[in-house]
């Protein structure tokens, strides 16, 4: 169920793999109805009476092709390994779309208003895109890229490809189409792929506290008043099994 | 617009500095009234478990910062430069809501070296005439550390500060900070734990004969009560004080420790969700009238006048209602005359990443201030001669969180993604420590703040324009600071050792440093080198004041907050005095 990418069919179809992602989700925890544990957790008697919501697992920002160029993304920079599945089972992909579909993506609190100039890097991006505009309009340029190159959008290139492609991405300058890739994929794409992976798994990504495992994070509640003594200059049991906000919700 | 019935003090911004000064006021039952443009956060998410840990609502959105989409600043270099907006700041971050950056700080106070108020004269007697480079106008605050003492120690009880005298009346202290101003009193507290990362770096400095010690901490110890009855909990080292607001009331924070206290007193008031616009000023009687403030609830403009207002707001706001005001005369790189805006200065920071399989680091064992450090480096506790520079830096072994998307350390030449990526943040996450520089930063002609001539914010307000870069002073003294670090690292080992990361230029918007931003209405003693008084009374309206590090003349490699918050006792003691038989203090 959780193969390596290249094992995959060039363009799997999303909704399938979120019903994985959202399998590896602790059990009565939905990825978007926070109320539903809360109410088990208040009378499981009454739960059982009431019909769950339905799990809503569609992508809210992402086209169909967005959304493939994204799965094969996370799941190249993100390999089904020892340590984790691939990114989609991961929740990495669902993570990015919702980010992009909410305040982040829209613009919230990022000054947006002209008029614009071009700027040094380190005054940060001066464009009139919002973060969810910039993304896609990089997802198309990347495709765009290998279309002037006679290849084939970036979900159909095998996992040894995109890594090239990535690796070209990051360290050469270009812009395609008014999109600066480098800068694209630095600040943009590779920001929320981190955030994926080690946010609290209340945003959808880091499903099953994979990545807080991989680390020894052991997340929530932290008080650690007296393990700050206890075990300084020792393995802290707790880091073998973290706890997000979901299993506080 | 409404005309308000007058109040006797109007204090501009609800964080630390309005808090201490509406303290030393209402306790003898002056009239104050606090604006601030935010809300009150004691009873939201940000407060409260499970959602106060949330990393990426908080700390990687901004959360508790201020929203840049109604107003940011612009930045360039140089003055031969065209400024541009910063869309999303992450170099330094202002708070919104009661208490605020003193909310969602870490906790770092200091008592400043007792030569620093007066830098200029300090450097001219030890080093000569020439000691100070032309482009470097540093000058005198116009008041001693003697002066501020006994407010220091009145903030430090007031906060409950944790930590480990060094110099108790001229006498060393084993254990302590030996380069500390003298102190009359031990700290209220004991220090924090010390980390393993602190341990090391410890006895590392021991065997290389520098003198580390536990630095002090706004977050508490042990159980607290101050001296207003306000109450401290132990702190939990639970890694998220810088960025986040505490729920175990561990940290000393203005909405929990003196906020409270002041919504008690009945000539306390505060009105939240009010933006100032400006400062009503008669320039003909050299009189500030009052404030006007835009409710952000209802949109209306109310205007409110006043006996006294005093300008409590961030560093960037209090510059900023001067300039829009027209109050004072803005500071001109070209001529090098004019006051507003000048001495602009940022802190230098620089680190090295630590790695070492045989030590169980555990870097979500932190509070904001579990840090072991040295000042044998830092200001001019060493002799600069020869060195072509001034200032220098806090060395310390730091850990105030694991936070797992922002603070996961690889070594060097870790690939980006993919499964060695993975495998190397799993083996090095609780195996690696940093160690950090806090420099200081001196000012120079061309880092000043100004109106943008160009953009607003959505008010339609000028916005502030900072032209500032790290200049040679500071290269310099992180390159010297830096090998001091990097041969401290050498000396512990580990099985990888991290390049120099310095935040020095070009400027970089794009990286936290630290929020330490100072300047822009500095006080002295000399009307055409300062914005204020030594009194923190302005030159140009007697009956208006600005507190804040905006009035500090250089920035230390120390954050602003111990004196900041001496100065804002101290100028409410001067008020008392002021309201009593206004004139000139």
């Amino acid at each position: 169920m959780l193969g390596h990418p290249s094992s995959d069919p060039p363009r799997r179809g999303f909704f399938k793999q979120l019903a994985v992602a959202s399998a590896a989700l602790p059990v009565g925890v939905s990825l978007v109805a926070p109320g539903t544990a809360s109410a088990a957790s208040a009378s499981p008697a009454a739960a059982a009476q009431v019909a769950a919501p339905d799990a809503v697992l569609g992508y809210q920002s992402f086209s169909a092709t967005e959304a493939a160029f994204v799965e094969a993304l996370v799941n190249v920079m993100c390999p089904a390994d020892r340590f984790t599945p691939n990114g989609v089972d991961c929740g990495l992909a669902l993570f990015i779309d919702r980010q992009l579909a909410g305040g982040f993506g829209q613009g919230a609190r990022r000054d947006l208003r002209g008029p614009f100039a071009a700027a040094k890097p380190q005054f940060g991006l001066q464009l009139p895109l919002t973060p969810e505009q910039h993304f896609k309009a990089g997802v198309a340029a990347v495709n765009a890229l290998l279309a002037s190159r006679q290849q084939q959008p970036l979900d159909q290139l095998n996992p040894a490809e995109i890594d090239r492609l990535l690796h070209e991405i990051t360290s050469t300058p270009r812009v395609v189409d008014e999109i600066d890739l480098q800068v694209w994929f630095n600040e943009l794409v590779y920001p929320l792929f981190t955030q994926a992976c080690f946010s609290d798994p209340l945003y959808g990504g880091n499903a099953g506290k994979v990545f807080w495992k991989l680390l020894g994070y052991p997340g929530l509640p932290a008080t650690n008043a007296l393990n700050v003594v206890q075990f300084r200059n020792k393995p802290f049991p707790g880091s073998q099994t973290p706890m997000s906000i979901v299993d506080f919700s | 617009m409404k005309k308000l019935a007058k109040k006797t003090v109007v204090i501009v911004g609800g964080g630390l500095s309005a808090g201490l000064v509406a303290r030393q006021l209402t306790a003898r039952g002056v009239e104050v009234l606090v604006l601030e443009r935010g809300g009150d956060r004691t009873q939201g998410p940000e407060a409260r478990l499970p959602s106060q840990r949330d990393e990426l609502r908080w700390d990687v959105n901004q959360g508790l910062i201020q929203d840049w989409s109604r107003e940011t600043y612009t930045a360039r270099h140089n003055s031969s430069e065209q400024a541009v907006p910063v869309r999303w700041m992450e170099a330094f971050l202002p708070g919104e809501g009661i208490g605020g950056a003193g909310n969602h700080w870490n906790g770092h106070t200091w008592r400043w070296a007792e030569y620093e108020p007066r830098l200029r004269s300090h450097y001219l007697e030890r080093y000569g005439r020439q000691a100070i480079p032309e482009s470097m106008p540093l000058q005198d605050w116009g008041v001693s550390y003697a002066e501020m003492e006994p407010y220091h120690e009145l903030f430090e009880q007031l906060f409950g500060l944790s930590g480990k005298a060094g110099n108790l009346k001229g006498q060393r202290q084993p254990g302590g900070n030996p380069f500390e101003a003298p102190r009359r009193t031990e700290y209220p507290q004991k220090p924090l734990e010390i980390t393993e990362a602190g341990v090391l770096f410890k006895a590392t400095c021991e065997a290389l004969g520098h003198h580390p010690f536990p630095i002090p901490a706004a977050n508490s110890s042990g159980s607290y009560t101050n001296p207003d009855g306000q109450k401290l909990g132990p702190c939990q080292y639970c890694g998220h004080c810088e960025r986040f607001i505490c729920e175990a009331s561990a940290k000393g924070s203005p909405e929990l420790l003196l906020y409270p206290v002041l919504r008690q007193r009945k000539s306390f008031e505060l009105r939240s969700h009010a933006h100032v616009l400006g400062i009503d000023y008669d320039a003909r009687s050299k009189r500030a009238r009052g404030v006007r403030y835009l409710d952000l609830r209802t949109g209306q403009v109310h205007e409110q006048p006043a006996d006294v207002v005093v300008l409590a707001a961030f560093t960037m706001s209090n510059t900023r209602l001067l300039l829009n005001s027209r109050i004072g005369r803005p500071y001109d790189p070209a001529t090098r005359r004019g006051v507003v805006g000048k001495n602009f200065c940022y802190q230098a920071n620089a680190s090295i990443d630590l790695f070492r399989k045989d030590h169980w680091f555990n870097p979500y064992f932190a509070s904001g201030c579990t840090t072991t450090a040295i000042d044998d480096f830092n200001n001019d506790n060493f002799d600069h001669r020869g060195l072509g520079f001034l200032g220098g830096g806090l060395i310390g072994a730091s850990q105030s969180g694991g936070r797992p998307i922002k603070t996961r350390r690889v070594p060097p030449g870790t690939p980006a993604w993919g499964t060695a990526w993975k495998q190397a943040n799993a083996d090095w996450y609780n195996h690696a420590m940093t160690l950090t520089i806090l420099g200081s930063c001196y000012p120079d002609h061309d880092n000043y703040l100004s109106l943008d001539p160009v953009h607003t914010d959505v008010f339609g307000q000028p916005l502030v324009r900072m032209t500032f870069d790290f200049r040679a002073n500071e290269q310099r003294m992180l390159a010297y600071v830096g090998a001091r670090m990097k041969a401290i690292a050498e000396a512990i080992g580990g099985d990888a050792i991290g390049p120099l990361n310095a935040n020095i230029a070009p400027f970089d918007t794009r990286n936290y440093q630290s929020t330490h931003i100072t300047g822009g209405t500095v006080m002295g003693a000399d009307p055409l080198t300062s914005v204020v008084s030594p009194h923190l009374q302005h030159w140009d309206a007697a009956n208006l004041f600005v507190v804040g590090a905006s009035v500090y003349d250089h920035n230390s490699s120390y954050n602003p907050t111990g004196p900041l918050a001496a100065l804002s006792l101290r100028l409410g003691d001067d008020l008392l005095r002021y309201v009593a038989r206004p004139g000139w203090l």
